[in-house]
């Protein structure tokens, strides 16, 4: 075609090479999508739903264990890690499995989040050849990690982090506390927030290290969540010695590197997260208003809900769009300084809107269940329960009230708040 | 269409190109308008010169052989500009019309004169909610009278349009009509013709020219019925549905152009605007606002991009089918209709009283914005097409 634009340049024209061949990439995605069903078919335990509601806590780990070792011998374990430590997928290809994963309501890895996401993500950028090799590896056979970041006075706050951490020749000794730690309990690692320069300013003087979970000192509590699980703990840390060669990046320059773990958390996660609200709960919802209520008639007949259903289906379209152009972007390293957060945002209150509404659809009956399974993440299908695990989206990883900041600010470049005085 | 496929990056830099270009024309044009007119008045020879009129037209009629993602790209930046132009109604749905038709002799015609610039036509559609009929006018066979010819086939055709885009001023009104049989074709009328009456159909939004279009007993002869492609009446039915669906994703287009300038414009006002000693944009309740704005735009533009992939591969017997394509075209419809006055709405907010002028101009992109919401579709008639999905067992 020959397209006038003004420019006075001839645009468009000679050779070009077939649209579309180079997109799929070298494997078939029609091929790939058959292969996972064949192996979801055969591999995901049709019962884990009733088996892990009331699991104990060593059988939700079990379980989870034993999940990863089949995922990762499938080679879909680990998916969007680099080919040389065993993942290399491409993102069209990783897009179906999480598809047809969550299509067959296949479990979780709950267990295995932030070992696969934020510890990976944190080695690969800033880790030394050494810590990758001891620890990627050590995750592919099941190694639990932690984040501690957050304390008691430093929440959204995260700079004013208190936690501190003295060199003692060629060590680290580490005196205070963690707060919120997800899965601290069963946590071999942990990925350490700490101040070593009391003297510098707020950002300037935190450094980040691998602490080994099982050293002396270290003494984890859990605390009751408000969908009455013991998930995330309290870490208390007194006299815990680190050797300085489980620093990550260099002393004092822990900030930056920690900026690389949340942007996991806020961008890169979410691939997966879309597709389970695309092909799991938002299915379930429909279900759910296709199901007779006590009197007869079916809520989706109601035009308002089958107008908010259009309208959730409508939005959950764009934002697995979203995610999977922010992680090709991300690939590319051409994503904005922002676009993560807007997908983490737009994710976590898209996902609290539609538990919501499910919440509303489903009616009494929904406040009759009274437990949901493990290994399950907020898509239990429990709807009360999942709604109220959807605050775990809107909170953690910088909140959304944080996230506006983010992309008002280093999205759209708008002024900063003035500093708050010390 | 052209033969020659071309690369996805290759595509991509083309719209790159396309878009520098209008951006930076409208943007002269608009330095152009008078003092009382806040916004460009885009006149029919730009549309011309640019060649943005013949996009669709096929190179064989002197066009550019491109396709819906480039019109696309026009009909962006028009939005951003909240340019007046007769674009919509005559290369967008007149040519899109006349794309879908069987070739033949006065149609290629027609096509050669657009392309030139000389022939301007415009296509009464619905333009509201409705879903069922997506015919406005009903052809019949002339009543046989006493003096006539045998055989001459003389047609009559009536009915009656509204808030038809572009139709004042239109030297050609392509009719979506039902034939005897309920087929859908196009009838080529002359707003001149005994029994046509085209009249101005003054709207809010000063920066759109609708017409209503009436039709009582007009005799037409038959080569002035055009035929869908295809000719049988499934067929038929699906390029008129498909006509309604691209005039609803050209508004889409625009809703996302104008949405993304008023976001533009609030942030660079926020970022110099100062009070209590600090620029407003340093406030969280107006910075937060503005990153609402840019997630509902962020969304909106990947909900558009996939609809306009799926209309501009239509023709591809390995593209998207109808059902898909409507899908796709009724949640950007739906998503950008009601974001765009959301966003126009709230740059009004974030202006403060200056916001509120005449001059400021914010107005005439909330009028646009929420014309564009009504118009081919409301967001809860697309919501209802997409439910529909889910209310069927
Ligand atoms: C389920 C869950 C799991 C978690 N897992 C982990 C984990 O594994 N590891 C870890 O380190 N942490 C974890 N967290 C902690 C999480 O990161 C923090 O809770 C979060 O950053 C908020 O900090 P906060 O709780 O201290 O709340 P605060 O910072 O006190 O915030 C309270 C409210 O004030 C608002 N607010 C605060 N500052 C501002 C501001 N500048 N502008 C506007 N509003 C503001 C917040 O948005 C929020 O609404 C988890 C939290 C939850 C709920």
């Amino acid at each position: 075609m020959t397209i006038p634009t003004g420019s006075g340049g001839s645009t468009g024209s000679g050779g070009s090479t077939a649209s579309g061949a180079s997109v799929a990439g070298p494997v078939d995605l029609a091929e790939f999508r058959a292969e996972v069903q064949r192996w979801c078919r055969e591999n995901v335990p049709s019962d884990w739903r009733r088996a892990q509601t009331g699991a104990s806590a060593e059988e939700f780990a079990a379980f989870q264990q034993d999940w990863f070792q089949q995922l990762r011998a499938a080679g879909y374990a680990v998916p969007h890690w680099p080919a040389e430590w065993g993942g290399g997928m491409p993102v069209a290809q990783q897009v179906v499995l999480y598809q047809e994963l969550a299509a067959h309501d296949a479990p979780r890895l709950v267990l295995g989040f932030v070992s696969i996401h934020h510890a990976a993500s944190t080695l690969l950028v800033a880790g030394t050849d050494e810590q990758r090799r001891r620890h990627l590896p050590a995750i592919l056979d099941g190694e639990i990690w932690v984040q501690g970041f957050s304390e008691p006075e430093a929440g959204s706050d995260l700079a004013s982090l208190r936690t501190v951490a003295r060199r003692d020749g060629d060590t680290f000794v580490v005196d205070g506390q963690k707060l919120w730690a997800s899965g601290a309990a069963h946590a071999d690692w942990c990925l350490l927030l700490a101040r070593t320069d009391p003297d510098a300013p707020k950002r300037k003087g935190i450094s980040y290290f691998l602490m080994d979970m099982r050293s002396p000192g270290v003494d984890v509590r859990p605390v009751r969540n408000a969908i009455g699980d013991s998930h995330f703990c309290e870490i208390f840390l007194n006299g815990v010695v680190i050797p300085a060669e489980n620093l990550v990046g260099p002393v004092n320059a822990g900030w930056q590197v920690a900026q690389a773990t949340l942007a996991a958390e806020r961008g890169m996660t979410m691939l997966e997260l879309a597709e389970r609200l695309g092909n799991a709960g938002f299915r379930w919802l429909v279900d759910t208003c296709r199901t007779p209520g006590p009197g007869g008639g079916r809520p989706v007949d109601d035009p308002r809900v089958a107008d908010r259903l259009a309208e959730l289906e409508t939005e959950i379209t764009g934002l697995r769009a979203l995610c999977r152009g922010l992680v090709e972007r991300h690939e590319a390293d051409t994503a904005g300084p922002a676009d993560a957060s807007v997908v983490k945002l737009f994710y976590s209150e898209l996902l609290q809107r539609t538990m919501d509404f499910a919440v509303e659809v489903a009616g009494l009956p929904a406040h009759a269940e009274l437990r949901k399974p493990a290994s399950s993440g907020w898509e239990s299908g429990a709807w009360v329960l999942d709604f109220i695990g959807s605050w775990e989206w809107t909170i953690p990883g910088g909140t959304s009230e944080i996230q506006r900041t983010i992309i008002g600010e280093r999205g759209l470049g708008l002024p900063r708040e003035p500093a708050a005085s010390a | 269409m052209s033969d020659v496929a071309m690369s996805e990056s290759e595509l991509a830099e083309l719209h790159r190109e396309l878009r520098v270009v209008a951006r930076d024309l409208l943007r002269r044009n608009a330095a152009k308008a008078g003092p009382d007119q806040t916004y460009p008045t885009v006149d029919w020879s730009l549309l011309v010169d640019t060649g943005w009129l013949g996009l669709e037209i096929p190179e064989e009629f002197d066009g550019a052989g491109a396709t819906f993602a480039e019109v696309a790209v026009v009909l962006h930046e028009l939005g951003r500009a909240a340019a007046s132009t007769p674009y919509l109604g005559t290369a967008v749905l007149g040519v899109g019309a006349l794309g879908l038709l069987e070739a033949g002799a006065a149609r290629d015609e027609l096509l050669r004169a657009v392309a030139a610039g000389e022939q301007r036509p415009a296509l009464a559609l619905p333009t509201g909610d409705s879903d069922g009929d997506v015919t406005a006018f009903r052809l019949a066979a002339a009543p046989v009278s006493e003096g006539d010819q045998p055989g001459a086939g003389r047609m009559v055709v009536s009915g009656s349009a509204d808030f038809v885009p572009d139709a004042a001023g239109a030297d050609r009104i392509l009719l979506l009509a039902a034939d005897e049989s309920g087929t859908p074709v196009v009838v080529a009328v002359r707003p001149t013709d005994p029994g046509v009456t085209v009249s101005d159909r003054p709207v809010l939004d000063e920066t759109r020219h609708l017409g209503t279009v009436v039709v009582e007993g007009t005799e037409v002869d038959p080569g002035a019925v055009w035929r869908f492609r295809g000719t049988d009446p499934a067929a038929s039915a699906a390029s008129a549905r498909r006509l309604l669906d691209r005039a609803a994703l050209a508004v889409a287009c625009d809703s996302l152009g104008l949405a993304e300038a008023m976001l533009e414009a609030t942030v660079e006002y926020a970022g110099t605007r100062r009070q209590f000693g600090r620029p407003i944009g340093s406030f969280q309740a107006v910075k937060h606002a503005c990153a609402d704005m840019h997630v509902k735009i962020t969304v909106g533009r990947e909900l558009l991009a996939a609809a306009v992939r799926a209309l501009a591969a239509a023709e591809d017997p390995a593209g998207p089918h109808d059902q898909e394509i409507s899908v796709a075209v009724s949640r950007a419809k739906s998503y950008l209709g009601a974001a765009a006055v959301d966003i126009a709405g709230a740059a009004m907010q974030l202006h403060g009283g200056i916001g509120y002028t005449w001059e400021g101009g914010v107005h005439v992109y909330l009028k646009r914005a929420l014309l564009g919401r009504s118009l081919f579709g409301a967001p809860a008639a697309h919501r209802a097409r997409l439910a529909a999905r889910f209310t069927a067992l």
